[in-house]
């Protein structure tokens, strides 16, 4: 859906956007992660054509971002970061006018707006300027208004910075439905992990405007330093060096971590038996046991890491 | 074309809605009724007069020729300085780029719309001086007067649209609104007030003027006026001083103006001193070809400062670069 090759932005001696590679398939949804000023909002917006790139190319929905960028904003909806509404038109003044915009014939621009407005849960407000709405509000509206276009892809561009954790469920819950029901192709850029991890499958981490790492989380994960592809978490009663020691010799384990009363045991293969069996066997108390999850920020963190 | 049209009549529906228009058009409307009173009561002192006159005929600065010259950078400005920049500031303009409109179609459309606004303003006012002068008088504009009218209207609309589209450029090169209002204050006084001082004073250094209060006294001061030598130092003076003021816009429309409508005296430019005590000099009136040929040149300087400030709104907007954070 989208592919970008060596996508480009300098803005005099700053290069916002560093040679950018990045493919995004049809249908799914993909979190753009990176730092305020990595070069989120510069990449999205030169695929919008709002911007034009230094150097390199881009297509969306197989439209040239340089030659074709009205086409691709015929099909690509987008919500900037801080997007903005016209405060004296109440919100079906505002989504008729992006909908007008857009080229809808009468009817069925006044069909769309009413059901929109509904599905933003916004339909009491139709006739409320938007000035009196909360930020969550606008934002819902700013939602329907990237969707009365009936988009194949849609951008967001921080959606859910400033909102309330309500306010974040429901864009979220949002997002989630369109791209279920529609297929509609989601791209978020944030900069939040918690956000992406529970909404994307696929990320991206920019840094500095290069992109350094595109992948499934898990993938991601998993390849991290070599510390194999495993890992459980231990709570015990008490810890000695001896049974460090003795875990560690475990066939198949490939090191172990401790952390207070806590040991976190990475594997290539599942020994989980055995070394429940060799804790036990010291007379040791198991308080918890579950396989270690990567928080999508310590994947994150060790991505910049290793890149710096 | 389908968004320049959907951007005008949204541009059109949020002037003609807004405070700041109505505002405008309140007092305008209110001055220029006076005005045709004035006007009026001046072409029943003035048999000579034609119905013309009721744009020009009233004194201390009413009449509409005049309010125009004062008012109308205010209502163009106001139409245009925050036309761009607002919608920056808002986020507004991000979205509405996302849009599959071509950016032109944007500019265009702020322009156009501004521009039927200040036609409405403007076509409506001269209606209704027409409407207030023609009862008072018991008669209406002769053929060649009608044709007269709407070519001043057409002027007016021009000359107002001037200076929308400045207010689009100062819109477009300021990121805050507070700046631009600020440029269109400064660039309103100076058009209007500063520029016939600077002209004064240019000429003064040019052409220095010896006065009355000369080493001379009184009775010397008075002879050394009578010479011809003096005289055409006066002359050179002048038009030193009104070559400069032709820099300004609100000038050529006052001189244009003049010749289309009539005039009384010499010129009706705010501050020019023109208007004052010039009830008594006849009222001078050019046929209509005779207005529209003398008045050529200032029409085509206003409309040479129109498209060029047009053409640099519409370029700098074209090469606005959309930033991350506005």
């Amino acid at each position: 859906m989208i592919e970008t090759q060596e996508l480009t932005k300098h803005y005099r001696d700053v290069k916002a956007v560093d040679g950018l590679n990045l493919t995004v398939y049809e249908g799914e949804i993909f979190g753009f992660l990176g730092p305020n000023g990595s070069g989120k909002t510069t990449t999205l917006l030169m695929l919008m054509g709002l911007t034009i790139p230094t150097s390199g190319t881009a297509k969306v929905g197989g439209y040239d971002i340089i030659k074709d960028s009205r086409e691709i904003r015929k099909i690509a909806g987008m919500l900037p970061e801080g997007a903005g509404y016209y405060e004296d038109l109440t919100a079906k003044q505002n989504l008729d006018y992006i909908g007008q915009l857009n080229d809808i014939p009468k009817t069925e621009r006044e069909k769309r707006t009413k059901d929109l407005l509904e599905a933003v849960d916004l339909a009491k407000w139709t006739d409320t300027k938007v000035e009196k709405f909360s930020r969550g509000m606008k934002q819902r509206l700013g939602i329907a208004e990237v969707l009365i276009k009936q988009p194949k892809i849609a951008f967001f561009d921080e959606p859910t910075i400033g909102l309330d954790p309500q306010g974040t469920k429901e864009i979220r819950d949002m997002l989630f439905r369109l791209n279920k029901e529609q297929g509609l192709t989601v791209f978020l850029s944030s900069h939040l992990m918690y956000e992406v991890q529970q909404t994307c499958r696929r990320v991206g981490f920019i840094r500095q405007g290069k992109l350094i790492a595109a992948d499934t989380i898990e993938n991601l994960s998993n390849k991290l330093s070599g510390k194999g592809k495993m890992a459980i978490e231990f709570e015990l009663s008490e810890i000695s060096p001896v049974l460090v020691q003795e875990i560690e010799d475990v066939n198949g384990v490939t090191s172990v971590d401790q952390e207070n009363r806590k040991l976190y045991v990475y594997m290539e293969l599942d020994r989980s038996k055995e070394v429940s069996e060799t804790i036990m066997k010291h007379g040791t108390t198991i308080l918890l046991m579950r396989p270690k999850e990567y928080k999508l920020e310590e994947v994150f963190l060790e991505y910049y890491k290793e890149e710096a | 074309m389908a968004g320049t049209m959907t951007v005008c009549r949204k541009e059109l529906a949020d002037h003609v809605g807004s405070k700041r228009y109505i505002v405008l058009f309140a007092l305008i409307l209110a001055l220029s009724t006076l005005s045709a009173y004035q006007g009026a009561e001046f072409i029943r002192n003035n048999p000579r007069a034609g119905f013309m006159a009721i744009f020009s005929g009233a004194r201390f600065g009413f009449a509409f020729t005049s309010l125009m010259v004062f008012f109308g950078p205010i209502i163009g400005l106001a139409l245009g300085f925050d036309a761009i920049n607002k919608e920056r500031t808002s986020g507004s303009l991000s979205v509405l780029l996302s849009q599959p409109i071509y950016r032109d179609s944007v500019i265009n459309g702020k322009f156009l719309g501004g521009t039927v606004a200040l036609s409405i303003l403007t076509v409506s006012t001269i209606g209704i001086m027409c409407g207030v002068a023609m009862p008072i008088l018991g008669f209406g504009p002769a053929l060649e007067d009608v044709s007269r009218i709407a070519l001043f209207t057409l002027l007016t609309i021009f000359y107002l649209a001037f200076w929308l589209a400045l207010g689009l450029v100062y819109s477009t090169i300021t990121k805050k609104t507070s700046t631009s209002i600020l440029m269109s204050v400064s660039t309103w006084l100076f058009f209007s007030i500063v520029i016939t001082i600077v002209a004064m004073l240019v000429a003064n250094m040019i052409v220095p003027i010896i006065t009355f209060t000369g080493p001379g006294g009184g009775p010397g001061g008075f002879n050394q006026t009578q010479t011809s030598e003096y005289r055409e130092r006066i002359q050179r003076w002048a038009a030193i001083q009104t070559n400069i003021q032709r820099i300004s816009p609100a000038y050529l429309y006052s001189e244009a103006s003049s010749s289309i409508v009539g005039m009384i005296g010499g010129g009706g430019f705010i501050g020019g001193g023109g208007m004052i005590g010039g009830g008594g000099t006849p009222f001078r009136a050019l046929q209509l070809t005779q207005g529209l040929a003398s008045s050529w040149p200032q029409i085509t300087a206003i409309a040479v400062y129109l498209v060029i400030c047009f053409v640099a709104s519409y370029m700098l907007f074209l090469r606005l670069e959309i930033r991350a954070g506005g």
